[in-house]
């Protein structure tokens, strides 16, 4: 190869408008270098001017790109300048689009894949499930979600796999607080072990956290939160020291947690960690730090760091193994049959970078659903912007034009377009940010309507900015590239001799392909929120099997205002017997679980005359509850009779089964006066059958009524330590309400009313979720018809216009008004017609991925799809209205004219 | 109307000596790498991306222009670019070499260098 044809190759290193303007010059510069070292036989300077020309290509080649590059940038923002309107309203738009997927990006990074603000997360184990949470009494069969007290001292003592181990209550609970020398307020906190913040590997911005050996001994510390100590005491460094009383606890402040750490739960920021030790003083009346009988009290998540070289399997089978022998140890009494049920049990350890969560699982789905739908309106949002710019783009075909017949390249002239397109992006995209900061905000609003415990701040890591810049560059190429495509395509010559201003036929013809891509894309957007928003108002008016109005629910806790169990039930008994006698209470009763309360209780069951045949007929759900329970509810008795104040301890054992029960292990027979046995451990229950009631929702709005059986709280299967009353009240419910509280409170003004709301108000919080997913989607809906809108009376009025001519000519002929609306309806209807019908396919296909949320109806359901394509044609048809109008109403004369 | 010479400054060294090789009479770019190498006893070697990069430079800044016409009757190669030291330039340069004086006299005078 010759050299001069080398340095030619090297020279398509140099932008094209350099090159062209000097790479012939250049070549013979070099060339000229190269024969006079050449001639001057010098070897050495022969290498220098090579070495020179390579020089060139790294340090003189980027510096004229970055030129190109800064040039067009002035002119890009010249350009925007010069048309503030449709600068603004493309960077509006973007903003919102980018917006919108940073917020829905960043909330759905930072719920389930953001890592835990640790010491290298990514070395944490868990022994429990990331997603389980509460407190579950009893026992529990296979993968165990959440482990006792006496389990974890068994692992921690015995584990040798773990370098460190620590336990953290499950849940994250509201307290009743009083901070030294003020009133009682609420703070959010969490029991953990000593070793917590030891095992994460935090360390504290101010004083200490807790001794390590701090496990074996109860100890009156407490550790605070940096947004706490910011918020309750100014940052001040004299809150070490400083006391706060927690029911019958009073701990001392020793340390402030970094900013940032909010501990082992993504999505919750406590405002202090107590001492797991306290747990008798904090939570009084309940012993979990033992345990006793069969009942096991599973409250814990379980954390640990893999000793160095070990290897998760390796941890997850020596952790196993002594769970197991703890479990043989502690089931050593029970029978042999009993004691291979309860053996049934594993531990399962499982990386736990993320840390556990309590929306993850929740929110998983649906916030993938709601990022996809967010995408689309960027996308229909883009296919907008490009048709504006295509419009723009015929406005400055002349500009364009002359270039071209300059010299310009069409590379050059779509590089110096797209430069614009991202020059306004990126305008866009920071904007998008500000958005992005103020939608999440709003977000994370709507999701503390269902779980007022999250929460989760705006953070613009790498992964949020990188998605951002990355959404933004897509949306510059994407709406960029066609219109710079198309608008260079054009003839200089044509251009230039083109007096009007109008759009050629190859620029329209685009523009109404984007039209029905957005048009499609906006069907399977207002499907969705046609889908959400009928399953809102299905939960909203699902059959309960009761009256949800007026159903008044209070939680009363006798166990921790010092009852023994005795004189619980009498207790209950006697607040019945007040409430029902407050104005504006029709009925009123009590249950052990209460209604959609979050609590359960279920156990193995032998049915009389039942031959079970597989795993999943062994046991059924139960609830206590008092005399008159059905009827206050309002459930209804299809068989036999209610519990009755008759139904003493003394009395022989019944209960009421309700029709799933019946059908399941009754079927076809009368189960009146048959015996149910529980069975748990080695204690047997029998219970007779007196009464079937209706079924119920009592717990889930989804999904099929379980079978569940009630039986007396006078004939208990298990202890209770509190119960929930239903009260029915007529008229005004408020003043029931206080009145209600205040009979609990002149009972004994010791006893906790943990909660006391209407179901409504409950199952309103039971369907946030299904709120927030049904008005984002609709808000996503009302902006593509918005976008597609714009859009569809953009490239009408632009056809028009080119079209003026011959719609004056038609007037002139004799046309009338109406004739011209029709011929340009009559075109618009194709468009329409072929967007309808690529959105009804994938407003089909993209159903199938939200049927999980979906109640009542199925996923191609004909009145959400008919519904939708019916307004979609409605804003369509006003959309290309307004311009057919218009054009009807052209003067012929001045029409004619104009061409 | 021109801007102030004196915001141009310091020069880069190659632009420097192209203004220098343009100053007695007008070159095409390889006659300007020749006498920057000629005067500098071959201790500044121009490349040619570096000579053309700064060419465009001056174009644009107004320091040097392109002669439309090759003035050299002789020469037979049409296919040069031949450019001149604008007015502008030269004050530019002017400047440049003003201010390099200065820095000379001020190191002469602390006896950082020796005196002429």
């Amino acid at each position: 190869m010759q050299p001069t044809a080398i340095y030619r190759a090297l020279l398509w290193c140099y932008p094209a408008e350099f090159r062209e303007e000097y790479g012939r010059e250049m070549a013979i510069a070099f060339a000229e270098q190269l024969t006079e070292a050449r001639q001057a036989r010098n070897r050495s300077r022969e290498a220098f001017v090579w070495l020179h020309a390579a020089a060139d290509i790294v340090t003189v080649a980027p510096k004229e790109h970055c030129h190109v590059i800064l040039h067009d940038i002035r002119y890009a923002l010249r350009a925007m300048a010069s048309q503030p309107a449709f600068t603004a309203v493309a960077i509006l738009s973007l903003a919102l689009g980018i917006g919108a997927n940073t917020a829905l990006f960043s909330l759905w990074n930072g719920v389930l894949r953001v890592w835990l603000p640790v010491r290298a997360p990514e070395q944490l184990v868990m022994l429990t499930d990331p997603d389980a949470s509460g407190v579950s009494i009893g026992s529990q069969n296979g993968q165990r979600s959440l482990l006792t007290y006496a389990e974890f001292e068994q692992l921690r003592d015995h584990a040798p796999a773990f370098s460190g181990l620590m336990a953290s209550q499950s849940s994250l609970d509201r307290w009743q607080v009083r901070v030294q020398g003020s009133e009682s307020e609420q703070a959010h906190g969490r029991l953990v072990t000593a070793r917590y913040f030891d095992v994460l590997g935090v360390t504290p911005v101010l004083g200490r956290t807790f001794d390590a050996s701090g496990d074996h001994t109860e100890s009156g510390h407490i550790v605070i939160s940096y947004p706490y100590w910011q918020r309750r005491f100014g940052g001040r460094a004299d809150v070490l020291g400083k006391t706060i009383t927690i029911r019958k606890a009073t701990l001392s402040i020793i340390g402030v947690t970094p900013p940032g750490f909010y501990g082992e739960t993504s999505g919750q920021q406590p405002d202090f960690w107590a001492p797991l030790r306290m747990q008798p003083h904090l939570i009084p009346g309940r012993d979990w730090l033992h345990d006793t009988g069969h009942d096991k009290v599973m409250w814990l998540h379980v954390f640990g760091r893999l000793r160095p070289g070990v290897q998760l399997a390796q941890a997850q089978s020596m952790a196993h193994s002594v769970f197991k022998s703890g479990l043989e140890t502690y089931y050593g009494t029970v029978s042999d049959q009993r004691r291979r049920e309860f053996l049934n049990q594993s531990l399962l350890v499982r990386p736990a970078a993320g840390g556990a969560s309590q929306v993850r699982r929740s929110f998983s789905n649906p916030l993938q659903m709601l990022l996809g739908a967010v995408g689309v309106v960027l996308l229909i949002a883009c296919a907008n912007l490009a048709n504006l710019l295509l419009a723009r783009g015929t406005a400055r075909r002349r500009e364009i034009a002359l270039r071209l017949s300059l010299g310009a390249t069409r590379s050059r002239l779509v590089r110096q377009l797209l430069t614009e397109s991202l020059v306004l992006a990126a305008a866009g995209g920071v904007a998008g940010l500000a958005a992005a900061y103020a939608f999440q905000r709003g977000l994370v609003w709507m999701i503390r309507q269902s779980d007022s415990n999250f929460q989760m701040r705006f953070q613009l890591d790498f992964a949020v900015l990188a998605f951002s810049v990355l959404a933004t560059v897509t949306a510059a190429i994407l709406f960029g590239l066609l219109p710079a495509w198309a608008v260079t395509k054009a003839d200089a010559g044509e251009s230039l001799k083109e007096r009007s201003q109008s759009a050629p036929a190859g620029q329209l013809r685009w523009g109404r392909l984007l039209v029905v891509v957005q048009l499609a894309l906006s069907v399977p957007l207002l499907v969705g929120a046609g889908l959400l928003l009928r399953t809102l108002y299905n939960l909203r008016n699902a059959d309960l099997g009761y009256a949800r109005e007026q159903l008044i629910v209070v939680r009363v806790d006798a166990q921790s205002a010092g009852y023994d169990m005795p004189r619980r039930e009498p207790l209950f008994r006697e607040l019945q017997e007040k409430m029902r006698r407050i104005h504006g209470v029709l009925a009123s009763s009590y249950s052990e679980n209460g209604l959609f309360s979050g609590r359960d209780s279920g156990d193995e069951i032998e049915v009389e005359g039942y031959t079970r045949t597989g795993k999943n007929d062994q046991g059924s759900r139960w609830d206590q509850v008092g005399p008159g329970y059905f009827s206050t509810v309002g459930v209804p008795i299809l068989h036999g009779r209610e519990i009755v104040e008759s139904d003493s301890a003394g009395a022989p054992y019944v209960c009421v089964i309700n029709e799933a029960f019946a059908k399941r292990f009754f079927a076809g027979r009368n189960p009146i006066g048959k015996r149910i046995t529980t069975v748990y451990g080695d204690k047997r229950t029998t219970h007779y059958v007196a009464g079937v009631a209706a079924n119920a929702r009592t717990h889930q709005l989804r999904g099929e009524v379980p079978p569940r059986y009630f039986v007396p709280l006078t004939q208990p299967l298990a202890e209770f330590d509190g119960v929930v009353f239903s009260i029915r009240a007529a008229g005004d419910v408020a003043p029931v309400l206080s009145a209600v509280q205040k009979a609990v409170r002149l009972q004994d003004a010791a006893l906790p009313v943990l909660s006391a709301q209407l179901l409504e108000e409950r199952l309103a919080t039971r369907m946030a979720q299904d709120r927030i997913m049904a008005t984002l989607a609709l808000a996503f809906g009302i902006v593509a018809l918005v976008l597609v809108a714009i859009g569809l009376y953009g490239v009408l009025a632009y056809s028009i216009a080119r079209r003026q001519s011959e719609i004056g000519i038609r007037i002139a002929l004799g046309a009338y008004p109406g004739r011209v609306v029709r011929m340009i309806l009559a075109e618009t209807s194709t468009l329409i017609l072929g967007g309808l019908m690529i959105g009804g396919f994938l407003a089909i296909a993209a159903s199938r991925l939200i049927t999980s949320q979906l109640y009542g109806l199925a996923p191609h359901d004909p009145l959400s799809l008919s519904a939708a394509l019916a307004i979609v044609v409605t804003v369509a048809v006003a959309a290309s209205y307004l311009p057919a109008r218009r054009a009807s109403r052209l003067d012929p004369m001045s029409a004619l004219r104009q061409d | 109307m021109n801007p102030d010479p004196e915001s141009f400054l310091p020069l880069q060294p190659a632009v420097f000596h192209i203004l220098i090789a343009l100053a007695d009479r007008d070159r095409h770019g390889y006659s300007i790498m020749q006498d920057v190498a000629a005067r500098t006893d071959g201790k500044v070697q121009l490349s040619p991306g570096t000579l053309y990069s700064s060419i465009r430079r001056m174009l644009e800044q107004g320091l040097i222009q392109e002669l439309s016409v090759s003035p050299d009757p002789t020469s037979t190669d049409e296919r040069r670019r031949y450019y001149r030291l604008t007015k502008f330039g030269r004050r530019v340069a002017a400047a440049e070499a003003e201010r390099l004086n200065s820095l000379l006299s001020q190191a002469r005078a602390t006896g950082l260098v020796a005196g002429m």
